[in-house]
């Protein structure tokens, strides 16, 4: 290109850099749909919906009455249905104890499906 | 003034770099793509408002002014086995939006339970708004409930309350 004439090297380089931006720019917004994926993956695997319902029905078991074997066949199902349809170890336990200022119950809840641990105590005081 | 022959030359050089190192990324790149329908963000967002209809459905609406609680609609549902209060009460919960558009989603519910035997039963229908055809993208909601003795409909061990899992697969159309 030596001997052309050379007044309009600016033109091009402002034309290359206005172009490169918008090719950076248009990565900007390619990217932006892998951080939703993840956003919504993280979310969707965490099992927040699980924990929360499996929680809910073994507490409510905890206080059934046991008359017909309620309370223990309705923590059998709890832990086969886990098992079989939700792929899920549920384990629970509770105990009932009485001291000077009442009777408290205390119970302990694990889940693991094979993701996601979680283990809590609770106690309820009568 | 600066001698500003070779100018035109470093502008083509850097051009020349930077068309290569494009090149480069796009080839790379190519092997993933992705659209918004991969990134399960309507998914995500289908299994909220699916979780949501089932726990609103748990929630006992007749208690009596001397305590007693009665019955949640889930429970009366699947208790009686009434197809089509779910499929009516769901519809509605999932689907109705203000103004009178309505939304698409879709869903067919079962119940799964314990059987006398130790074994699962999980064949037994809730409703649907549409068969399944294989082709849907679904996502899957359950709520746990435990139902009277003698339900769900069917069931052989009549005796005993039981826990039963409810389990909705959610599509749009």
């Amino acid at each position: 290109m030596a001997g052309l004439r050379d007044d309009a090297q600016w033109i091009v380089l402002m034309g290359f850099i206005v172009s490169f931006s918008l090719f950076f720019l248009a990565i900007v917004i390619n990217q932006s749909t892998v951080i939703g994926q993840t956003t919504a993956e993280s979310v969707a695997e965490f099992p927040k919906n699980d924990i929360r319902g499996v929680r809910e029905v073994i507490i409510l078991d905890t206080f059934l009455d046991d008359t017909s074997g309620n309370r223990t066949n309705v923590g059998n199902d709890i832990r086969t249905l886990s098992l079989n349809r939700k792929n899920t170890v549920v384990s629970f336990t509770n105990s009932t104890s009485t001291s000077a200022s009442g009777s408290y119950t205390v119970g302990g809840i694990l889940f693991n499906n094979g993701v996601t641990e979680y283990k809590e105590t609770w106690t309820y005081r009568e | 003034m600066v001698n500003a022959d070779g100018q035109l030359y470093t502008i083509e050089g850097f051009a020349a770099s930077l068309i290569m190192l494009i090149t480069a990324f796009l080839v790379v790149n190519s092997t993933s793509v992705y659209t918004p329908g991969d990134a399960h963000i309507s998914d995500m967002q289908l299994e909220v408002t699916g979780s949501d209809a089932l726990n609103m459905m748990t929630y006992v609406t007749n208690v009596s002014p001397g305590g007693t609680v009665g019955k949640s609609p889930l429970q009366e549902i699947v208790e009686k086995g009434d197809n089509n209060r779910f499929v009516e009460m769901f519809d509605n919960l999932t689907n109705n939006k203000t103004g009178s558009n309505r939304d698409r989603i879709q869903f067919m519910a079962n119940v799964s339970y314990v059987k006398s035997d130790g074994t699962v039963n999980t064949t037994t229908p809730l409703g649907r708004t549409r068969s399944l055809s294989g082709g849907e993208h679904t996502v899957r909601v359950t709520q746990w409930l435990i139902a009277d003795a003698g339900s769900p409909p069917g069931s052989s061990s009549g005796l005993r309350k039981r826990a039963v899992l409810v389990e909705v697969l959610l599509w749009r159309d």
